[in-house]
């Protein structure tokens, strides 16, 4: 039955060959349907000065704007707006040691009854309210005086900060969540903004 | 002890990889376990593990591809090279598969089908209407109120801007309390606070104006939002510029807070809650339905690679002891017997196992048993053929068609031919160009014919070399087949007849000497006696018959003396008187001796020089040679030209060295028919020979230890060869037992 049939030999190729690219699809379909939130996203500045003890974080971040969002925002959709701080100690040979990993978690929503776009901070509860998407962007873009370190934290040597800002889609069910694991073009992250910290 | 199948590395090696697969899998499956449980829990660490669980899921299907890839590689391998069991394990590999993938491709189609309804269903038209219809009708009831408090503000606005300053803050007091406002407030130019009332002034300020506001009533345009609070709350702020005054040329604007009723902000929020949730819910709608093919498409492919592998594994665990039955069988085929298979399992296949091996068993045993059968049987052939070949007695087995199946070295000595390698080829055949076979074979055929098998009997084969004399027995073979053929047993006992018959002949000579030759000189004497008295007183007539008479009397007792001696020449032993001479000149001197008396006859000489010496008694040799030279000389009497030759030969057997001497003639030879007789006494062709000369000569040539033979040469006239040891020694023990003993006889 199999014994020298060249067809069914190039039909069980032709099976093996499709099963390599069906999995070779899967694997890359999360990072093709990642142009939904295009634009810039990028940490622009960010320094740290110290007030009584406390090291305040300051940042500026350019998220990205454009008409997907808008429309996303409008159809009720909620993005999240992870702000992210990573403190590491610097070591010889070694990895570096985590000395703080603080994350700042806003969320911005379109309030449709009362047109207007709500940045609310997840921790507090806090929301402020913006006529327009520009406003609320901007507003979350500008991140002041936020108590990442107190001294006695650091214990000498070097030291590195470093800010990273993402927007992904909030508001998920958990059940939800693995499954969106092919298709996740509502999350973005930028690159690590690293300096060393003045001590 | 070789077992098929029964390789404990490879064993070993399988299990080791059945472990190490099950420990893999294990923890593939419990990883994706674990990520699949903290990404649920938390979406920022799923974001973390995205990645982990893409490597992890594409690893364990790659792994899988190339497991389940290797296997079919295998099996189509050996399906080609008709590898035993590996149609089998085709054919079970295709059956398990058919029968797993047909139902998962079924529950894949379905499933597919109803989640692509199902979720489509989720998000119908008429919701999403409803819900826009919903937020309209909030935001309907919610205007009415803005537009209320924007008017009221306005209004606020114009009195405030005919107003005098004194009477600002209690027109400001006067509008919170009518329209129930949380606060009212008058701002200045860049954003200062003119005057405010609030609720609980000693509790806050008033709040600052939003930029949007300010830039409205900057541009003289009244200003009014509503604005969602943390806990559902609904505020709606309204703000209106204040003409300017002759009075104050400082811009101003009126600000005012409204909190919105209670339940109408209730019912807004739980409005724009569901909205929110929906728009979330129906942006997922593609992904979520991509996401859940994606999933099930590979799950399915994921438990079709497994199942299909765990098809082949079964298959080829359910197939391998079938393999080991098949190249035990074979193995068995090929005679080893030692083949044992291990025990799969106390099932029917373990059973079939066991029976196998209890079978190889048997066959070992039974080989074992019939190997030792035939080697002793071949042990007992070998010493029947040692036997054989050692029997002095021919031994000629053939079959019906008288075709040679076995015969002795001894067969084809006394038969004049090789026998002993002729096996198959029929006697007839052998026999051509050899007349003593040919008459073995005439004398069988004659009885075979008259239908004869079992018989002894005397055979005369008359030769060249003289006769022969066999003794014969003929016994059919043993055994159901008649073809089987007969075994022929025979002796030469020539030699047995001619000693015998030499024996016999010395009695009657030894009686003759004793029992005729001493009457006789009394004879002779009385016959002389009776001469001399009677012969004087005799006529003269009387006289001549008692001369011729006694005279008679007297040759004819001289006669019957001579004879007397012969007889009691032949029957002497006498003790042998062993010098060493030389016997080439010997033989000249007899020769010169016969020449001078029968000079017609040409005697020719041919000596060998090697030929030194030989250990022999001198005057017995003469004899021989005597008797030989008289005979020949008698035999040529007649002959036109009567020639005689003389030789000697140095032969060397072996060890032991030996001096023939040839006596050939040109004469009539001997007879045919007495020619296996020549040396019995009184056997000869001569008129007037008493027939001892060569009995005489043998017997002296066997006291020496030697030989003679007679025979007729091919160009005619007789032959005799006589051959003796060169060195005493070498005479045999035989004949001196032989020479001892006649002495004692006649002692």
């Amino acid at each position: 039955m199999l014994r020298g049939d060249p067809a069914r030999d190039g039909l069980i190729g032709r099976g093996l060959l499709a099963t390599l690219c069906v999995l070779a699809l899967a694997t890359a379909a999360g990072r093709a349907h990642a142009d939904a939130l295009d634009g810039a996203l990028a940490v622009r500045s960010a320094y740290v000065n110290i007030d009584h003890g406390v090291f305040l974080l300051h940042a500026r971040v350019e998220y990205p704007q454009g008409p997907a969002i808008r429309n996303a925002l409008r159809e009720g959709i909620t993005l999240d707006f992870d702000l992210e701080v990573r403190i590491e100690r610097e070591r010889h040979l070694w990895f570096n040691a985590n000395i703080v990993e603080l994350t700042l978690p806003r969320q911005l929503s379109y309030h449709a009854v009362s047109d207007r776009y709500v940045v609310r901070d997840v921790r507090s509860g806090d929301q402020d309210t913006f006529a327009t998407l520009d406003e609320a962007l901007e507003y979350l873009g500008k991140v002041d005086a936020w108590p990442v370190l107190v001294e006695p934290q650091l214990n000498g040597g070097n030291y590195t900060i470093s800010v990273r800002a993402g927007v992904r889609r909030g508001e998920l069910p958990a059940s939800l969540r693995a499954l969106m694991f092919w298709t996740n073009d509502w999350a973005r992250q930028s690159e690590w903004y690293t300096w060393s910290l003045p001590v | 002890m070789v077992a098929a199948g029964v390789n404990p590395r490879a064993q070993r090696r399988v299990r080791l990889n059945a472990v190490a697969l099950s420990v893999f899998w294990g923890v593939i499956a419990i990883g994706a376990f674990l990520l699949l449980a903290k990404s649920t829990q938390n979406s920022g660490e799923f974001a973390r593990l995205q990645m982990w669980i893409v490597v992890l899921n594409a690893g364990a299907a790659l792994v899988l591809t190339v497991l389940v890839a290797r296997k079919i590689w295998r099996l189509v391998r050996d399906y080609r090279a008709h590898v035993p069991g590996s149609r089998l394990t085709a054919r079970t590999v295709g059956i398990f598969g058919a029968l797993v993938i047909a139902p998962l491709l079924i529950v894949y189609l379905s499933s597919l089908e109803f989640l692509n309804r199902g979720i489509d269903s989720w998000f119908t038209v008429e919701v999403k209407q409803g819900l826009n219809d919903a937020v309209v009708l909030s935001r309907a009831a919610l205007d009415l109120r803005m537009r209320e408090y924007s008017q009221r503000t306005q209004a606020l606005a114009r009195d405030l801007a005919a107003a005098s300053p004194a009477a600002v803050q209690a027109r400001l007091d006067a509008e919170r309390r009518a329209g129930d406002a949380l606060e009212v407030s008058l701002f200045g130019a860049r954003g200062r606070i003119v005057a405010a009332s609030l609720e609980n002034p000693l509790e806050a300020l008033p709040a600052q104006p939003p930029p949007d506001l300010v830039r409205q009533v900057a541009q003289h345009l009244p200003y009014v939002s509503l604005e969602p609070q943390a806990g559902g709350r609904y505020l709606i702020r309204t703000g209106a510029p204040i003409a300017e005054s002759a009075a104050s040329r400082d811009p101003r604007f009126v600000v005012a807070i409204y909190p919105v009723p209670e339940q109408l902000a209730a019912l807004s929020e739980a409005v724009q809650g569901i909205y929110s949730q929906y728009g979330n819910l129906a942006a997922m709608r593609g992904p979520l339905k991509y996401s859940f093919s994606l999933t099930l498409t590979l799950v399915l492919l994921l438990a079709m690679l497994a199942a299909i592998y765990g098809a082949i594994f079964s298959a080829q665990r359910l197939v391998r002891p079938v393999q080991d039955l098949i190249e035990g069988t074979r193995a068995v085929g090929k005679g080893d017997f030692a083949t044992r298979l291990r025990l799969p399992s106390r099932d029917e296949m373990g059973f079939l196992v066991h029976s196998f091996n209890d079978m190889t068993k048997r066959l070992r045993r039974a080989r074992a048993e019939a190997q030792s059968s035939q080697e002793a049987v071949e042990r007992e052939r070998e010493r029947l053929a040692i036997i054989l070949a050692r029997l002095s007695t021919g031994v000629l087995a053939i079959d019906r068609h008288m075709t040679v199946r076995m015969a002795n070295e001894a067969a084809g000595a006394i038969l004049g031919t090789e026998l002993a390698s002729a096996t198959g080829r029929p006697l007839p055949e052998l026999a051509a160009g050899n007349e003593r076979l040919g008459q073995f074979v005439g004398a069988l055929a004659v009885r075979f014919a008259a239908g004869r098998e079992e018989w002894r009997e005397q055979i005369d084969l008359d030769g060249t070399a003289g006769r022969r004399t066999l003794m014969c027995a003929c016994t059919p073979l043993p055994g159901e087949d008649r073809e089987l053929g007969f075994v022929i047993v025979f002796d030469d006992i020539t030699t047995l007849l001619a000693a015998q018959r030499d024996a016999a002949w010395g009695e009657v000579a030894r009686r003759l000497a004793h029992e005729i030759k001493n009457p006789l000189t009394p004879i002779q004497l009385s016959a002389e006696r009776l001469r001399r008295r009677l012969l004087s007183g005799m006529s003269e007539q009387d006289a001549e018959i008692l001369e011729r008479g006694t005279r008679t009397i007297v040759q004819q007792v001289e006669t019957m003396q001579q004879m007397v001696n012969a007889f009691s020449e032949y029957a002497r032993a006498p003790e042998m008187l062993v010098t060493r001479f030389s016997l080439n000149q010997l033989v000249t001197e007899v020769a010169d001796l016969y020449r001078s008396q029968a000079p017609r006859t040409r005697i020719r000489l041919d000596l060998d020089p090697r030929l030194e010496g030989i250990e022999a008694d001198r005057g017995r040799v003469r004899q021989i040679l005597n008797n030989l030279i008289t005979n020949a000389l008698e035999a040529l009497e007649g002959i036109p030209q009567p020639g005689l030759e003389i030789a000697t030969r140095l032969d060397s057997t072996g060890e032991s060295e030996y001096a023939s001497v040839t006596v050939s003639d040109n004469g009539p030879g001997f007879p045919r028919e007495l020619l296996g007789r020549v040396f019995d006494p009184y056997v000869t062709s001569k008129p007037k020979g008493t027939g001892l000369g060569l009995a005489i000569v043998k017997k002296i040539v066997e006291e020496h230890g030697g030989r003679i033979d007679a025979d007729n040469r091919p160009e005619g006239g007789a032959r005799v060869r006589v051959v003796l040891p060169v060195i005493d020694s070498t005479r045999g023990a035989g004949a001196r037992e032989r020479r001892d003993q006649l002495r004692r006889e006649r002692a």
